[in-house]
């Protein structure tokens, strides 16, 4: 079976001339059905842009997009429609992505009934509680005359997922879905968005700047690490995670704060030469992370761009000097 | 460095102990139009000098409403309806909630200053940083331009910016991450003794967040600052907190050092806050929420106001608020459970400290 999606030296440029921006450059990433892929980065990464172009919101300036083996930009009307539909993303800010003078059931329901998977009313209302009971909004029925301010954060962020699935996708863009929600309901939104993988084999792309959240949603998964556009390491959580080879994956490993005293205490810290992140107006020659990076080769890395290649622990790693070295983040 | 106008009783005697900050029962109030917000609920707080005390809790907690009722920059619909601030410096003690508005400007510089999240609305866009800089020691009748001018340089070398570039930046001409700096060199520019920092890291990058996270670690550590830091992210607290307050609906729930509060917690919600959230470093482990959602600050549930989200709760709990009371040393939780959480952790414990690095990466 083709992966569900497939980019191919995708890249997405904004502006033009000495304003040009290359926001993703040459990405190849595959997504196999079921699987969660968590894309992690900073701010300016092109995380977003991805997730946009997977999406069908924006067109890639070169390269293919494949969904289950097409080509997204050649399909004809009516495949592009399912394309469409079989391909949901939900938004950061549930208060931005929710019309304030609808309510949940008028959210919900016309979804249901223009694309046809409700035929009358009654069993578009019918329809509609049972997604507000998936993503446990219950009793369902005291959720439907309610307007998204008189909703929680977190559950308004339900409620965008409610209604990404009235059109059943089959692939879910999740991008940033709950970093403003409260820690406390966090796990909840997430262990939900866990189910409907398991139970309705809803394939997910995650994207988040979060490494602590990505670890643990898609801990069955992978995690892609980019930087300044690029996909600098990719691979199974785990390896990704405890045995990262990237220089630019290991400074966040070590960088980020840790919630356990003893765990921040013991933790190697890793310098950078630079604390700066290079404009995209501007980027470096060869590896764009060569000017902050610690393990820099002078005529190699501000030479060659690295590329993406397969190491035997699994994944891919675009840093030839450090691929096969393994780093203990943490001192015993 | 400025003449001195606020009225100082003479009053304790300063030495290990000095206390620079003490809060006795902190209420503080929002009057709007469906009720009264009861946003602070009798906080006590004593703020030990050079020491750092992190406020953590969910929005809504109150944590951030504390933070300003400290320096008196409440917006107009709020009131500090009772309880007494102390400030203490050099032996000498002020009732910070008596001050007037003049000795009040003085007090938020010079004695306690404020590091706001959103580090773009702090600046006036029309101004360069440098005027910015002279403007704030000016307004504090420090008028001399040379020594501003070299304090200003020092700080803003002391958070690792160029400091000749950025004292002639406009601030939409920095970065993020540089704004957050400049903020953290502005508020130290008039050597307050006390420094709060409300979400001073949230909206930063990773690695923008460690430079900061290592600058506040080296002031506290180096220059002994005494602190508050407000935030969500308990792993903020875990790496720069000598001592942690949680919050919840506008009360201090549980209160200790930093990692009697990590890997002993005594509240349920304490304990509910560390169970949901992960560690990047410490191996695969289970997460669980809270149920339920944070509650009404109009509109308070009877008794413990978690008892709506709290496993342990019983009949008592819906009844009578329980308020803090001693659960180790110098560690207090308001729970009239906390022996059932010290048990519930013998059966079930957390995935924390070297337990879980010694796990390293195993699920």
């Amino acid at each position: 079976m083709a992966p569900i999606f497939e980019l191919r030296n995708v890249t997405k440029a904004f502006g033009a001339g000495k304003e040009r921006v290359i926001a993703v450059d040459s990405v190849d990433l595959t997504i196999e059905q079921g699987e969660i892929m968590c894309l992690v980065g900073e701010s300016g990464c092109g995380k977003s842009t991805t997730g946009r172009m997977v999406a069908g919101l924006l067109p890639p300036t070169s390269g293919q997009i494949l969904f289950k083996g097409q080509d997204i930009s050649k399909l004809d009307r009516e495949s592009y429609r399912a394309y469409r539909r079989a391909v949901q993303i939900v938004h950061q800010d549930p208060y931005a992505s929710l019309n304030p003078t609808h309510t949940v059931r008028e959210i919900i329901t016309a979804p249901l009934l223009r694309h046809k998977k409700a035929h009358s009313r009654a069993d578009a209302e019918k329809r509609a509680i049972e997604l507000l009971e998936i993503v446990d909004l219950t009793p369902a029925e005291d959720f439907m005359g309610k307007y998204p301010h008189q909703l929680s954060g977190g559950q308004r962020q339900r409620v965008s997922v409610a209604r990404a699935l009235t059109v059943e996708p089959e692939f879910i863009v999740a991008d940033e879905a709950v970093s403003m929600v409260d820690v406390s309901i966090r796990v909840s939104l997430l262990n939900m968005l866990s189910r409907l993988k398991n139970e309705f084999n809803v394939t997910f792309l995650f994207i988040t700047h979060d490494l602590a959240l990505a670890k643990y949603f898609a801990w069955e998964g992978r995690i892609s690490v980019m930087y300044l556009g690029r996909i600098v390491e990719e691979g199974p959580t785990p390896r990704v995670i405890t045995d990262s080879r990237h220089p630019y994956t290991q400074a966040l490993l070590s960088a980020v704060p840790e919630a356990d005293p003893e765990l921040a205490r013991r933790k190697r810290r890793m310098e950078l030469r630079s604390a700066d992140i290079p404009s995209l107006l501007d980027l470096p020659p060869g590896c764009t992370f060569h000017p902050r990076c610690p393990f820099f080769v002078e005529g190699q890395c501000d030479t060659l761009t690295p590329q993406l290649e397969p190491i035997p622990e699994g994944g891919r790693v675009a840093c030839p000097i450090r691929k096969s070295e393994r780093i203990e983040l943490i001192a015993l | 460095m400025a003449n001195d106008s606020m009225e100082w009783s003479f009053q304790t005697a300063q030495g290990k102990n000095h206390t620079p900050l003490s809060l006795e029962n902190v209420h503080v109030v929002y009057n709007i139009r469906r009720g009264e917000v009861q946003a602070v609920r009798g906080v006590d707080l004593e703020l030990h000098a050079g020491e750092s005390v992190a406020l953590i809790g969910e929005s809504g907690s109150g944590k951030t409403t504390l933070g300003l009722a400290i320096v008196r920059l409440l917006v107009k619909s709020a009131q500090i309806t009772q309880g007494k601030i102390t400030y203490r410096r050099d032996g000498r003690e002020v009732d910070v909630l008596s001050l007037k508005p003049k000795e009040m400007r003085e007090f938020r510089w010079k004695e306690c200053a404020m590091v706001f999240q959103s580090a773009l609305n702090a600046f006036n866009p029309v101004l360069r940083i440098w005027d910015q800089m002279l403007d704030t020691a000016r307004s504090h009748g420090w008028n001399d331009r040379q020594a501003v001018r070299q304090k200003s340089l020092e700080l803003l070398r002391f958070v690792q910016l160029d400091p000749e570039r950025v004292l002639n930046s406009y601030p939409h001409e920095l970065s993020g991450g540089m704004r957050q700096r400049v903020l953290l060199a502005l508020s130290l520019l008039l050597e307050p003794q006390v420094l709060i920092l409300d979400e001073p890291t949230t909206a930063l990058d990773i690695l923008t967040q460690r430079t900061i996270l290592d600058l506040l670690r080296q002031l506290k550590e180096e220059q002994h600052f005494t602190m508050i830091f407000i935030s969500h992210d308990l792993a903020v607290a875990a790496e720069l907190a000598d001592r942690i307050a949680t919050m919840y609906a506008g009360a201090v729930v549980e209160m200790g050092p930093t990692e009697e509060l990590f890997y002993n917690p005594r509240h349920p919600y304490t304990l509910g806050l560390i169970r949901a959230v992960p560690t990047v470093a410490g191996g695969f482990e289970e997460l669980f929420s809270i149920p339920g959602s944070p509650p009404d600050l109009i509109d308070l549930p009877s008794g413990c106001p978690f008892h709506p989200r709290c496993s342990f709760a019983t009949s008592r709990c819906r009844e009578e608020e329980p308020s803090l009371t001693q659960v180790g040393p110098d560690h207090y939780a308001a729970c009239w459970h906390w022996h059932d959480v010290e048990k519930e952790l013998e059966r079930t414990p957390l995935h924390r400290g070297v337990h879980a690095i010694q796990q390293g990466g195993a699920s």
